[in-house]
């Protein structure tokens, strides 16, 4: 359609500059409507069928040679009577006069009291103002009474012979001063002129029709001009509206101003804010150029930038967006405004999230939203000119984190994608029908997702680095445990369905809960337990959560741990764990020295203590303490006296004897079974 | 529920034309839609409505039990298919011939009427009066059992009539759904069976009810509360606007009011 309109005026009209004449096609409505002799118009073919060709149009009119030559006796009378003198008659002089009427037009003398009054200062200009006006009402005044006395003139004429119809159109005080029909007109001969005047009047006649005839024809050979400079400007600004809708751009018809084309290039799925303004109107400036008219919006490019705030120090900053090679052109003018839309909406989608997550540690300024993801880390979004982006490169005080800062940019704009495809999605399927309540719309999921991520990222390494820590000081003690690990296990499944496209389906992945799994089994046979770590994004309860489940055959009262939200408390309970089946694998190493005369047996008596008692023969008591935590796993033996009881702190019995693990220490240390062996000795 | 309604006639040589206007103007691609569409009638006051759904919608159902109750109406059961539920080969009851050539496409067939969801559709009869302008008038729907209607619906009073099949294109223009379609029928070979179709016949042998090749162009909105004033004059006024927004290209106006009695005689 636009292809169609685009092409039209080109074919239109097609103007010479150079010639003096102008060609018309022949679907130009122009046809010789006056008669040849007039202009004396000299059609290249009559034929119809030639027609179509353009033809040749002198304007000018041809000045005929007089058929009856001046006589030289009038020649020197008019000089005479128009010079004065032969004498200052040169031809330098005449030549300077024909230049002077050359320039001067009509209504120069105007222009010239236009000129003056621009130079007086106000004061003046408003007396003349003033003067000016009370000058406009006198002469409409004057005009008024000369067309009324005309109009009584010609009412008091007519009313002889039309004398109701005239009635109506007499003042009142002619009316009074003179009855109807009072006056008459009658035909009179005029005297008949003399020849000499009639010639005159002839020829002043042709001379004003020649003038006439020139003056139309600069005006039409004018309006040629400046119909070909038309034609030019729009031949260019239609190529490049067509070049614009080659690129694939949506151009259409403004809605409110019917006459403009504009391209859109907004996203149809955004919030009403932002659709309505992704429609620019293409318009033309005088010389043809294309200009792209965005309203009132301000025509820098602007981005979201994304930081990440360490311990205070800003450690990553993202790249905003491109800065556009080539700024001219109207394609890249175009992708910038697009861009630069996207961005504003990104944020004002980032800003409108970010206050329902206050209650999660989010907090806006008016140009800036920070994102707590753990104690120490923090991720910064604002809206920044992408010039600006450059000079504050130097305030980032390392790059390091670089390129998780563009990761997240990287996702939360999929993320805002992702809920313009689910706009699209709602707003295609079925409507529910028509409530009293509209459902408000919610806010986009862009930086939930983001923050739920990275929460549970660093949840997980957390919990990989206390379990490292753990294992390596079982490992000192020369203890032997397995832990595993599966992360994310959430996200590295995708469900085939033909419902959605996969990108869709993928994107669906991180919005869902996140969950990680560790497990490790322990010392002792068929013990184990299991660590799952769960975030939720959206659905509350949000934040992450610890499972601890656990499988002690010795302790079958021990409860697993649901719904764990702090570290702490996690750290505690499994090595609490832990620490019981180290107690547990103590006990049982006894059997296979039971046997051996002379050792002790231990045997778990208050297990959520780390405490074991032996008695030997001879009656004693002796007692372990096993304490464990992710630094250091230590076990002390005390010797009890008899009817003692357990009951009584064993502090301020000295030790027998005592063994501190500790990863990395120097030294050949004992394994446990070795220190127990020790231990059991009586 | 009310559902408030414009059509209008759609010349098959303005079809192509109009699509692509609606796609235009709803700013999405056409949605397919093929339903089979059973005729049932009320032989006897169905008394058991009540057993029918969910009843939370209140005044709605209380009006639709009433009405039930009151006079007998024309229900209608609607079921999606897709086109390629349509046998590829010739109808069963066509010469052997047909048959022979089709052979190896017997496969396509794949149509499985037990599980055929269904949904029933009651429509009440227009209002009169003043509104003339716009077709209103009361519905209901509920989800059914899949697979075989008949049986349940003569449990519940009502008699297999007909069927037909509806196939169209529908656009969503915020509220307002448009559904571009046609009616088609089904071959008829002899008697016209007394119960649902278990094959479906090939789709080219489906003809059109309307000779030309017409469609109906149906816009319709539907209103949780049809007492509440306000909602019904703002469905009214989205119903006009699409009217002057499509009036270039189709003129929407309301239903003959007795077309679309659905009471049973």
């Amino acid at each position: 359609m636009i292809g169609s309109r685009a092409r039209t005026p080109v074919t239109w009209i097609r103007c010479s500059r150079r010639s003096s004449l102008i060609e018309l096609s022949s679907r130009l409505p122009l046809r010789p409507a006056c008669s040849p002799s007039t202009w004396g118009h000299s059609l290249k073919s009559g034929s119809p069928s030639i027609m179509a060709d353009s033809f040749k149009l002198p304007l000018r009119p041809v000045i005929e040679k007089s058929d009856r030559p001046d006589s030289l006796p009038r020649d020197i009378a008019q000089i005479n009577a128009q010079w004065g003198s032969f004498r200052e008659l040169t031809e330098a002089s005449l030549r300077e006069k024909i230049e002077a009427d050359k320039d001067k037009d009509p209504w120069a003398e105007e222009d010239e009291a236009d000129q003056e009054t621009a130079d007086v200062d106000t004061s003046e200009r408003m007396e003349q103002l003033y003067k000016r006006r009370a000058e406009i009402i006198q002469f409409a005044g004057e005009a008024h009474a000369e067309a009324s006395f005309a109009l009584d003139f010609v009412s008091l004429l007519l009313s002889k012979h039309n004398p109701r119809q005239a009635e109506t159109t007499m003042s009142l005080f002619l009316k009074n001063a003179a009855p109807l029909g009072s006056l008459n007109s009658e035909v009179i001969d005029p005297p008949p002129r003399p020849d000499t005047a009639l010639g005159d009047i002839k020829s002043v006649a042709r001379g004003w029709r020649l003038q006439n005839f020139n003056n139309a024809a600069s005006k039409l050979l004018n309006a040629g001009l400046r119909l070909n400079v038309e034609v030019d400007a729009e031949t260019e600004y239609w190529g490049q509206v067509l070049a614009v809708k080659e690129k694939g751009w949506k151009v259409c018809r403004l809605p409110r101003d019917g006459q403009a084309l504009g391209v859109q290039y907004g996203f149809l799925e955004a919030t009403p804010l932002f659709r309505d303004r992704g429609l620019a109107a293409l318009r033309r400036a005088d010389d043809g150029k294309l200009v792209l008219d965005k309203g009132l919006v301000p025509r820098k490019t602007q981005g979201v930038r994304v930081r990440i705030k360490y311990q205070g120090r800003i450690i990553g900053c993202s790249k905003v967006c491109r800065p556009s090679q080539d700024v001219e052109s109207t394609e890249s003018r175009i992708l910038q405004a697009r861009d630069t839309l996207f961005e504003e909406e990104l944020f004002y989608e980032i800003m409108r999230e970010a206050r329902v997550l206050g209650n999660q540690g989010v907090t806006t300024r008016q140009n800036l939203v920070k994102v707590p993801v753990s104690e120490e880390q923090e991720i910064l979004l604002d809206l920044v000119d992408w010039d600006q982006d450059h000079a504050s490169e130097e305030a980032a005080s390392s790059n390091e984190q670089n390129a998780l800062a563009d990761a997240i940019s990287h996702s939360i704009r999929i993320l805002l994608t992702f809920a313009h495809r689910q706009n699209l999605r709602r707003r295609t399927e079925p409507p529910l029908p028509l409530a009293p309540k509209r459902r408000p719309v919610s806010e986009y999921q862009i930086l939930r997702p983001v923050m739920a991520y990275l929460q549970h990222k660093s949840h997980i390494q957390w919990l990989e680095s206390f379990i490292a820590s753990l294992r390596r000081v079982l490992e000192a003690a020369d203890i032997k445990c397995d832990f595993s690990a599966t992360q994310f296990s959430s996200i590295g499944v995708l469900q085939p369905n033909h419902l959605f496209p996969k990108v869709e389906s993928l994107v669906g992945v991180f919005l869902a809960p996140f969950e990680s799994t560790f497990s490790g089994t322990l010392i002792t046979p068929r013990s184990s337990f299991k660590v799952r770590i769960r975030t939720n994004p959206t659905v509350p309860p949000v934040g992450t959560f610890y499972d601890i489940s656990v499988n002690l055959p010795q302790f079958p009262e021990v409860q697993p741990l649901n719904r764990v939200g702090l570290q702490g408390e996690v750290a505690q309970a499994v090595t609490h764990f832990v620490m019981l089946d180290l107690a547990a694998a103590i006990s049982l190493q006894n059997p296979k020295n039971q046997g051996s005369p002379g050792k002790v047996s231990w045997e778990v008596a208050y297990p959520h203590h780390g405490e074991l008692l032996a008695r030997d023969t001879a009656g004693q008591s002796k007692k372990m303490k096993v304490s464990l935590s992710h630094e250091e796993l230590n076990i002390q033996t005390y010797s009890l006296s008899r009817g003692e009881g357990f009951a009584k702190p064993v502090a301020t019995k000295s030790a027998l004897l005592s063994q501190t693990w500790k990863p990395g220490a120097s030294g050949p240390q004992p394994s446990l079974v070795e220190f127990v062996a020790q231990a059991s000795r009586p | 529920m009310h559902e408030l309604l414009l059509f209008a006639s759609v010349p098959a040589h303005q079809h192509h034309e109009l699509l692509q206007q609606l796609a235009g103007l709803t700013a999405m691609q056409p949605r397919h839609r093929l339903e089979r569409r059973l005729v049932f009638k009320a032989y006897r006051k169905p008394g058991l409505t009540n057993a029918r759904g969910g009843t939370n919608q209140g005044a709605d159902i209380v009006r639709l039990n009433k009405m039930l109750n009151g006079g007998m109406y024309y229900t209608q059961v609607v079921g999606p298919i897709s086109e390629a539920d349509f046998d590829t080969q010739r109808s069963s009851s066509g010469d052997p011939d047909a048959a022979m050539s089709g052979t190896d496409e017997a496969a396509g067939s794949s149509y499985d009427y037990e599980n055929q969801p269904w949904k029933l559709e009651f429509r009440d009869i227009p209002e009169a009066g003043t509104r003339s302008t716009i077709t209103a008038r009361l519905t209901a729907s509920a989800t059914l059992p899949k697979g075989d209607i008949v049986t349940p619906m003569n449990a519940w009073g009502y008699s297999f009539v007909t069927e037909y099949v509806v196939e169209g294109q529908v656009f969503i223009h915020n509220d307002i759904v448009i559904f571009l379609h046609r009616v088609l029928q089904y071959p008829i070979h002899g008697q016209e069976p007394h119960e649902p179709r278990r094959q479906l016949p090939s789709f080219r042998d489906m003809s059109p009810l309307e000779r030309t090749g017409s469609y109906i162009l149906q816009a319709a909105i539907t209103v949780q509360d049809g007492s509440n004033q306000e909602l019904m004059r703002t469905a009214f006024q989205h119903l006009f606007g699409l009217r002057e927004q499509l009036k270039s290209a189709v003129r929407l106006e309301h239903a003959d009011r007795l077309s679309l009695d659905t009471r049973a005689k």
